[in-house]
């Protein structure tokens, strides 16, 4: 059974970073699209866009903390 | 990384390296707080001076919640812990070692960030009820009233298991991503990798705080 929990570590991973990845490349081009139709406003878009980063970042630290835990079992 | 000094007191078991680090955070936050806030004067000092900017960053994020200087209390607590917490597990404390293992943060304890989350949702859900009574949960007894709060029950679960866990596992994530990057290559290698946890030491207080926020508003805000 050792085999199939590495296996949905690496399932849990990889799915959670490819959702991750996701998200905080959505994240990114919004923002570059919200600084290229208006300069003057990056301040306060970077500083929203670090939140959005940071809570998209979690969801993958989620799937990292599952596989860990799979493993350590 | 990950294990704990753990024991028992009674029947309560007990995990005395976030005890102990959980304390000493405290005490430094104390400490600090009060050499800054010493001898206060109209035209301010420079320790005065970095005071009141804190309390400025925290009125501004406050700014859109109804009477936001109410509220200082809570955020600010929160942000200045957490933000200690997360830093003194950097270096510090990275350097002494027990048999367990090294003492990290005590915020990569899921029991604390629990304790700090759950403290949060009662804190909103007492400010929501203060200030609407009975309507902050009963919605009227309409279909959608009903769904709204079955909505608002299941929110309360979530709220604080997503905060906890996410600063939770953001924190022993670094530590364990440290530790990989140690054994691979000891020298100079973990130096970047440290420097960004710092980032994330900040990025994570700064998160947590402001979602706090977002409850409070969302709890004592009119409804549209």
């Amino acid at each position: 059974m050792a085999d199939l929990a590495t296996l949905g570590a690496g399932l849990a991973i990889g799915l959670a970073g490819l959702g991750a990845g996701l998200g905080l490349g959505i994240a990114t081009k919004g923002l570059m699209e919200g600084i290229a139709r208006q300069p003057e406003a990056s301040g306060k878009l970077v500083g929203f866009f670090i939140i959005g980063a940071a809570l998209a970042e979690a969801c993958g630290i989620y799937g990292l903390l599952i596989a860990f835990m799979l493993i350590g079992k | 990384m990950g294990e704990h000094w753990a024991g028992y007191i009674g029947s309560f078991h007990v995990h005395w390296d976030t005890l102990i680090t959980m304390w000493a955070a405290m005490l430094i936050v104390i400490i600090i707080s009060f050499i800054l806030t010493r001898k206060l004067e109209i035209i301010p000092n420079k320790l005065q001076t970095c005071a009141e900017g804190a309390i400025k960053f925290f009125l501004g994020n406050l700014s859109e919640v109804k009477n936001g200087e109410k509220h200082i209390p809570i955020v600010a607590s929160l942000f200045l812990f957490i933000l200690t917490a997360n830093l003194m597990g950097q270096l510090p404390l990275r350097l002494i070692h027990l048999k367990q293992g090294e003492i990290a943060s005590p915020t990569n304890d899921i029991n604390l960030t629990a304790a700090l989350a759950v403290m949060v949702l009662l804190y909103y859900l007492f400010q929501g009820f203060k200030e609407k009574g009975i309507h902050y949960i009963y919605h009227g007894l309409s279909i959608t009233g009903i769904i709204t709060t079955l909505v608002d029950l299941l929110e309360m679960i979530t709220r604080p298991l997503s905060l906890a866990v996410r600063l939770f596992a953001n924190i022993l994530a670094g530590e364990i991503l440290v530790s990989v990057i140690l054994g691979i290559f000891a020298f100079m290698a973990p130096i970047p990798v440290m420097l960004f946890e710092i980032f994330v030491a900040f990025l994570q207080a700064f998160v947590f705080m402001m979602l706090t926020i977002a409850y409070i508003l969302t709890s004592v805000s009119e409804e549209h």
